[in-house]
Formats: structure tokens, C-alpha cells, sequence
């Protein structure tokens, strides 16, 4: 009863007309994030949290959630359309979302998408109403050594979802670790690797370097794969097809999908590190195995759409709850997120849904409002997306150096910032182009210091001894399911890849 | 060229744990880890795990590097080289000025075909930008070192 209040209280807040305009606003730009190639809801996220500066917070914080799962929408626009995911975590939608296209079935792929997004997102969010309270009660008992075994548990998952390229990942995240370090040490007072510049005295901000990584480093790459110069006529034309709706037996066959979709991706969501691209493969290998047309896959079968649909859809709201109830992001994205929540002198943790009832529940309620506005968004405004894609990179490439730079500016009025922000997308772009890993540099900056912390408190604790990290049962508890997804994700992960390359091969 | 990336990588990371070694305390007066226990576990982990990737990237054979292709760096530099200029001319004169004329310029250069088109987007995208930035969010836009007669 006390959930069903809150959300009501929430509800009423999230309803105010200004707050509904922020929402509206954040699933169309969300979507506009997702349909460009190479832009996943990390760099959206970065590059338009400056322009949510002088909002009020809740408003805010509404709108950058919006943009976040917005953009799992409209990533698999392009992935039907074009066969070109809008981001990872639709990779797997272009399995069979473009063979369904390309049979002459694309207005049905767009609207089973759309529909399968709103059932994810929506189911997402009914287990965050009930999960996110229980989580932050339990959290209520960790201290310093489970919030550092949990930074670590992030990074080590992330790292083990790499997979080949796990040296790469591991050098990236101890480059992110490295600057983490820099500005004063707050329990000492020494200046480290300040090399005597009072712009460096309070560390290494945040956001110019993920700007820099996600915004311009990915553009940097898109013009080296060509992207700037490709033409768009491999869009399938989707409004001169006879039947633009699905079929009854389209929604029939695929109910239950949705439904395993939506509760794998949620609980692949929930752990840090593994993220939305992961729930994704994961889902469509499981359902690949299990439907009674599992050759199909690959040719155009609607549950092979579904079931990543789904299931990353739910992954971006699984992926909330570690950030609201114990502030550790799991994802690149999520880490913007708690980026924007810092700044506004907002602490997600065990105590903010207690602290915070109106903004945390506010923020709960956008997201169900959120869901129904992206589903109306999706299946109605798709020809101004297409029109959207037909927009030239080398037209759009340049203005989205502008937003970086004056983006990254307007934060704290720094030109340091600024050049650290185009220096941070050079070496973006050349991580991007060896194989290292961005996202883990950008998790490690973030988790860095709260990990350093959280250890140097447990060491005053237990006087030196590392033996506190067994003593206690949530560490001990933590250590364990740490262990077990350091052994488990890799071969669910080697499962997911080798049935994505299968229905990619039939696919082809 | 991911030699050279490596490299370049391990000559920074040397430098960060020289600093940590030499500037740095491992332990405080009371025996808890200093200031400098993470940069130098860091520090070791790094110059450790890149000389690993350094020497498997040596021992690949010729056959498995990367063929350079000049064409697709072309742009990619040329970008780059445009968006350091942006960045000189942010602090010169300013975000609408510096905006124009990095505009103007790029989409010239890029997007030769359509002169017209490229001229409004010029004083187009800025000038909304700056309704937007300047205006609206009352956010800062870089202001001018040297003020141009316009």
C-alpha cells in the first residue's frame, strides 16, 4: 500500500504540465539519439545534460531518463530500416528486423518493435516499483566494504563482457582509474598529479571526458568508416506495403516472448556491467533455442524482433535500480545519469528514496507516462525519424561539434574543460578504432574514487586487515555472486554470440 | 599503428607511476593505505597489462596489421584538424563568432555541392544555438578575447 501511494505521489508530480512538456521533449530527443548511427543514449546523454542546466531537478532528471530509455526506441528504427543499429543494444534486432523488412513486412516489424519496447520498458518499470524499495532496505546494512566490493563487481563484469578483447577493456579501465586519482587527496590534503594547476585541484571532471569519448570520439569514428559518405538509399520503403499493421497471429505467437523478454532483460539490466547489448543477444539466443521455428531465425521470424526488443527495453530499467538505490551506475549511461544527479547536489543511495520520496518516485511515475508517450511517438512519427535519417552526417557531423564544445563550456565556464572534452574525443576515436573500450574508461573514472574511498574507510575500520571482506555476510554474500557472474556470464555471453553469428550467417 | 597507440599509452602510464613512486606515499603516518596506494597499484597494473598487449601485438604477423587506408583518415583528419581550430577560435572570438565561421568552413569543405545551404546552416544552427544556450537555458557561451567589428 505504501508502493501504491508513493506512486500516486509520484504520479501527481510527474503529471504537472512543465514536467509532462520535459517528458515529451526527452522521448522525441531520446528517439532523434537512437535513430542516428553511431549515437547510443551515453553520448545523447552526455552531450544534452549541459542544456538541462536552469531546469528544475525533478523536470530535469525526468527528461534525461527520457532521453536515456528514448533512445533504445529509436535505435531499432534504423536496425529495420536500414540493417544499420542506432546503437549496440540493437544489434540484435537487425537479426531478423531487417529480413522482415526486406520481405515487404516492415510496417509490422516498426509497430511489434514499438510494441515490444513499450511492454519492456512498462514491465521494467512495474519491477523497479516493487524491487527499488527492497533494494534499498537491504542496502541499508552495506558500509564501505560492500560499496567497494560492488565497484568492483561492476567493473569486473564489464570487463568480462568484453570478452576477446578483455586486455583492451581491463587498459581502458585503468586509464579511467588513473585520472580518477587526480586533484586532492580528500583525507590527506596532498595535491596529486596537479603538476600545480588550480584547475586540476578538485580532479578531473566528469562530463568533458565523457562528452569527449561518446560525443566526438564516435563522430571521429563514423567519418573514418565512411558514414559521411553513404547515400540512404538502402532504406527499405516501408509506406508502400499493402498491410502496415500486424497480424493477430504476429501478437499471438509473440506474447509470451515479450513476456520472457522483458524478465531476462530486467535481470541482466539489474547487474552492473552487463547492460542492455548483453540482455539483448541474450534474449534472442534463449528464445532462439526454445521457439518451435528456431531454424527461422534470422529470415524474417517476428519472435527473433521481440524477444532483444523486450528484453533491452527492460535492461535500461533493471539497469535504475542499482543507480537509485545504491549509487553505483552499472552502465555508461547510467554513470551520465549519476553524473547529472551530483549536479544537482543530489546522492542517489540506500536513503534517497527516503530523502528524496518526490524525486525518486517522480521520476519512477515519468517512466511508466514515458513508455505510453514513446509507444504513440514510435508508431506514429516514424516518417519524420526516416526523414531524420536521410539528414547527411556530413551535415550533422559539424553541429554536433558545436553542441560538444559549447555544451561542455556552458557547464562550469572552463575553456580547460572545453579542450580537455576535444582532447578526451581524439583519444576516443582511436580507442574506438584499436578495440579499446570507452564505456569501461568513463564507468572507472566514476567508480574510481568511490572505490578508493570505500576502501581507504574499510581499511581504518578493520585496522589494515583485509579479512573484513569475509567477516561480514553481505561482503561475503557480494563475493560470492560476484564470483558466480564472473563464471557464468562469459559462457551465457559465448551462448548469445555464437546463436547471434548462426541467425547473422542464415540471415545473409 | 595500435604499436604506436600502445606505446604512447605505456609511456604515460611510466610517468604516472614514476609520480606515484616518487611523490606519492604509499601508506599514512598511522599505516592505512596514502595517497599514493592506488595510483601505484594502478600504476604496476597498467605498465604490466600493456606490455602484455604491446608484445602480443608484436608477435602478430604482418598478414594480421591493420592495412593502412589513407582515404578513410583523410576525413576523419581533416575533422580533426577543423575541430582544434574551432577550439583556437572558441577562445578568440568567441561562441557565436567561432561557431559561424567553424561552421562555414566544415560544411564547405564537406558538403561542396550546396553553397546555399551550407551558407544558412552557417548562421543558422548558431544563431540557434545561441538563442537556445544564451537566451533560454541563461547558460554560458565562451565569451570573445578579441571583439570583431560586427
Amino acid at each position: 500500500m505504501d508502493i501504491f501511494s508513493d506512486l500516486m505521489m509520484g504520479l501527481s508530480i510527474a503529471i504537472s504540465p512543465i514536467n509532462l512538456f520535459y517528458l515529451l521533449i526527452g522521448a522525441i530527443v531520446g528517439m532523434i539519439v537512437g535513430v542516428i548511427p553511431g549515437f547510443g543514449p551515453s553520448a545523447g546523454l552526455a552531450i544534452l545534460l549541459p542544456v538541462t542546466f536552469g531546469m528544475d531537478p525533478i523536470g530535469a532528471i525526468m527528461m534525461l531518463a527520457a532521453i536515456y530509455y528514448g533512445a533504445m526506441y529509436g535505435g531499432t528504427i534504423t536496425s529495420i530500416l536500414l540493417n544499420t543499429p542506432g546503437e549496440s543494444a540493437t544489434v540484435a534486432s537487425t537479426f531478423d528486423g531487417f529480413p522482415l523488412a526486406k520481405k515487404g513486412r516492415a510496417g509490422p516489424a516498426l509497430v511489434m518493435q514499438a510494441a515490444a519496447s513499450f511492454v519492456g520498458g512498462t514491465v521494467g518499470v512495474i519491477l523497479i516499483t516493487i524491487l527499488a524499495p527492497l533494494f534499498a532496505q537491504v542496502s541499508r546494512s552495506f558500509g564501505p566494504p560492500e560499496y567497494f566490493l560492488l565497484a568492483v563487481m561492476g567493473m569486473l563484469t564489464l570487463l568480462v563482457m568484453i570478452g576477446t578483447n578483455w586486455k583492451f577493456g581491463v587498459i581502458s579501465a585503468l586509464i579511467g582509474f588513473a585520472l580518477g586519482t587526480v586533484g586532492v587527496d580528500l583525507e590527506t590534503g596532498q595535491g596529486r598529479y596537479t603538476f600545480g594547476s588550480a584547475e586540476l585541484i578538485g580532479g578531473i571532471y566528469f562530463i568533458p571526458i565523457a562528452i569527449g569519448l561518446f560525443g566526438l570520439g564516435e563522430l571521429f569514428y563514423a567519418f573514418y568508416t565512411g558514414l559521411h559518405k553513404t547515400g540512404t538509399g538502402g532504406i527499405v520503403q516501408y509506406d508502400k506495403e499493402e498491410r502496415f499493421w500486424p497480424s493477430i497471429e504476429d501478437w499471438v505467437s509473440t506474447r509470451f516472448t515479450m513476456v520472457r523478454g522483458s524478465i531476462l532483460g530486467f535481470v541482466v539490466g539489474v547487474i552492473p556491467g552487463a547492460g542492455a547489448t548483453i540482455a539483448s543477444l541474450m534474449a534472442y539466443s534463449t528464445e532462439r533455442s526454445i521457439s518451435k521455428n528456431g531454424d527461422n531465425f534470422g529470415n524474417g521470424e517476428m519472435a527473433g524482433l521481440v524477444a532483444p526488443e523486450t528484453a533491452n527495453n527492460a535492461a535500461s530499467s533493471g539497469a535504475m535500480i542499482p543507480l537509485l538505490t545504491l549509487g553505483i551506475p552499472g552502465s555508461a549511461s547510467t554513470a551520465v545519469l549519476l553524473a547529472a544527479f551530483l549536479l544537482w547536489g543530489l546522492r542517489p543511495g540506500p536513503l534517497f528514496m527516503e530523502q528524496n520520496p518526490e524525486l525518486a518516485w517522480g521520476l519512477i511515475a515519468s517512466m511508466y507516462l514515458g513508455n505510453m508517450v514513446l509507444l504513440v511517438i514510435s508508431i506514429f512519427a516514424i516518417p519524420l525519424f526516416v526523414q531524420m535519417i536521410k539528414v547527411p552526417y556530413r551535415v550533422l557531423g559539424p553541429s554536433v561539434v558545436v553542441v560538444c564544445a559549447l555544451g561542455t563550456f556552458s557547464v562550469h565556464a572552463s575553456f580547460i574543460e572545453t579542450y580537455l572534452m576535444f582532447a578526451a574525443g581524439m583519444v576516443g576515436f582511436f580507442m574506438r578504432l584499436y578495440g579499446f573500450s570507452p564505456a569501461a574508461l568513463v564507468l572507472a573514472l566514476v567508480l574510481g574514487p568511490l572505490a578508493e574511498e570505500a576502501l581507504r574507510q574499510t581499511m581504518t575500520i578493520s585496522r589494515g586487515s583485509f579479512g573484513i571482506f569475509i567477516e561480514r555476510t553481505p561482503s561475503l554474500s557480494i563475493i560470492c555472486v560476484t564470483i558466480a557472474l564472473v563464471v557464468l556470464l562469459p559462457l551465457l555471453n559465448r551462448f548469445g554470440n555464437t546463436s547471434a553469428g548462426e541467425s547473422e550467417k542464415a540471415g545473409s | 599503428m595500435r604499436r604506436v597507440f600502445l606505446v604512447v599509452l605505456l609511456a604515460g602510464v611510466i610517468y604516472y607511476t614514476y609520480v606515484a613512486f616518487a611523490d606519492l606515499n604509499f601508506l599514512t603516518r598511522t599505516g592505512r593505505p596514502g595517497p599514493g596506494f592506488f595510483p601505484r597499484v594502478i600504476g604496476i597494473s597498467a605498465i604490466f597489462i600493456i606490455l602484455w598487449a604491446l608484445i602480443d601485438e608484436l608477435r602478430k604477423g604482418a598478414d594480421e596489421q591493420e592495412k593502412a587506408n589513407p582515404e578513410a583518415w583523410q576525413d576523419v583528419v581533416m575533422l580533426m584538424a577543423l575541430a582544434i581550430g574551432y577550439a583556437v577560435l572558441l577562445r578568440m572570438f568567441g561562441g557565436f563568432v567561432a561557431t559561424v565561421i567553424f561552421l562555414g568552413v566544415t560544411l564547405m569543405v564537406l558538403n561542396r555541392t550546396q553553397p546555399l545551404k551550407n551558407f544558412a546552416l552557417a548562421i543558422l544552427i548558431p544563431g540557434g544555438v545561441y538563442l537556445l544556450f544564451d537566451r533560454v537555458l541563461n547558460a554560458n557561451m565562451p565569451p570573445a578575447l578579441y571583439d570583431l567589428p560586427i
